[in-house]
């Protein structure tokens, strides 16, 4: 136990140390212009190991004073997160106007319906509404990226190695968050210092994952494809959706056909 | 309560899967970024067979060879017929597939994207699709569905001589547009 303990400690300051070194490295590439809000994620991460860090040495890892201000910080590190995540949805999708006024509106939509959904099914106790809480949003988040790249697929979005690997690193880190919350509010007290070990290292791989992905300056802004004009749209695409209409009807025509000669 | 504690696990699984589905040959796939105007890929290919596969699949010509031909060689022409048939569907689909690939790109490519229109393509497709899987195991089974596969055949040319239409009046609306604004009285054009 004293083992996992000095290692988790370890891997703690390892962590903050990387978190250090990203936040420096996105400055001196400048990606901190092209990413405002992951950037201001990173900071407000850092921001609060350094705070967590102090709480811990003066108070104590169990004092209630500790409890309130990791999860009063918690809260507002994983509202950022959540911004960057929009951010990134933006960085994907906004170049493509049609498709991005779309897609914002399914995104939010889901995100309120799964927040909605994971709040509803939590257990009532009242100190575990904010583990709830996170959950709910880090459940939102995993829904918007996985529904993210299916629009981007489904519609042939180009999406740069930079933003795939950062979305991957929030994406895995988000569903760690999930199934790690999850077990906590069922096992609290036997689960939570493993819950604090697997947590760092589910952090540290997303981590790495970013650091990999902004070891380059990012084009300040890609270039934005030229658009068809708007009545194109209106006037192909009802048709393209008649045609396939009477096709189905065709092939549902064929099936009784089928069915009357069998 | 365990219903929901596992409900976690369970989409989670299945956002997971989504994901790592949305990542497969995703380079492969990608929109570009002009107008896809002179390098549509409009369909057609399968009109040009249509004459030899009707031909080739009418019951007449089957019932022709069945009096002059030993039974093995007639055997050996069911097979190849119904192999005929399975090509043809599969053509057909792909066909559908560039159609769908040229309204994704449109819409891909447009200011403004109704998601009415959106939903409904994504549900007809996926209607295709299975209705397609089913009709080509009828076919691998045996039943031949001659008429039903040249009236596929048929909508599918006319869808595409639609497209076909309505991209060469966009061309055209495209050239005017670009006509009258290098004319010098640049002040009277009302884009709407």
């Amino acid at each position: 136990m004293e083992g996992t303990h000095a290692f988790e400690q370890w891997l703690w300051g390892v962590t903050l140390f990387l978190k250090a070194g990203l936040v420096l490295l996105v400055v001196y590439r400048k990606n901190n212009r092209v990413l405002p809000f992951f950037f201001s994620y990173l900071v407000l991460n850092f921001l609060q190991s350094v705070l967590l860090y102090e709480t811990y040495r003066i108070w104590g890892l169990d004092s209630p004073v500790s409890l309130r201000v990791a999860w009063g910080t918690q809260g507002l590190v994983t509202l950022a997160r959540a911004l960057a995540v929009a951010e990134i949805c933006h960085a994907i999708l906004a170049r493509h106007r049609g498709i991005w006024q779309l897609a914002w509106r399914l995104l939010a939509g889901t995100a309120i319906f799964v927040t909605v959904y994971s709040w509803a099914v939590s257990r009532g106790r009242w100190e575990l509404v904010i583990l709830s809480l996170d959950r709910a949003l880090e459940m939102a988040m995993v829904s918007a990226i996985a529904i993210l790249f299916v629009f981007a697929r489904h519609y042939q979005v180009t999406v740069t190695p930079v933003i795939r690997l950062l979305s991957i690193g929030f994406f895995q880190y988000s569903c760690f968050r999930v199934i790690n919350d999850t077990i906590l509010e069922r096992w609290l007290h036997h689960y939570a210092s493993l819950w604090n070990l697997l947590d760092v290292l589910a952090f540290l791989g997303s981590l790495l994952l970013w650091m990999w992905a902004l070891r380059q300056t990012l084009p300040a802004t890609a270039p934005a494809p030229e658009l068809l004009p708007e009545n194109d749209y209106r006037v192909l695409s009802p048709a393209i959706n008649a045609r396939l209409k009477a096709l189905n009807e065709q092939l549902i025509h064929f099936w009784r056909t089928e069915g009357e000669n069998t | 309560m365990n219903i929901a504690f596992y409900s976690f696990f369970v989409i989670i699984a299945l956002l997971f899967a989504v994901f790592v589905w949305s990542q497969r040959s995703s380079k492969k796939h990608t929109a570009p970024a002009t107008p896809p105007s002179s390098s549509l890929d409009l369909p057609g290919s399968h009109v040009a067979y249509l004459p030899q596969i009707r031909r080739a699949l009418s019951s007449t010509d089957y019932e022709y060879a069945s009096k002059r031909i030993p039974p093995e060689a007639l055997r050996r022409m069911r097979r190849e017929r119904k192999q005929v048939a399975l090509g043809y569907l599969a053509a057909l689909r792909e066909e559908l597939v560039r159609l769908l690939r040229t309204a994704k790109i449109i819409a891909s490519l447009s200011p403004k994207v109704a998601p009415k229109q959106e939903l409904e393509r994504a549900l007809l497709a996926a209607n295709f699709l299975w209705r397609y899987r089913l009709i080509r195991l009828s076919v691998w089974a045996g039943f031949a569905p001659l008429p039903q596969i040249n009236d596929l055949g048929n909508l599918l040319s006319g869808y595409s001589v639609h497209l076909e239409e309505a991209m060469k009046e966009m061309g055209e609306r495209a050239a005017m547009v670009a006509e009258m604004v290098s004319s010098p009285d640049r002040r009277r054009i009302h884009p709407v």
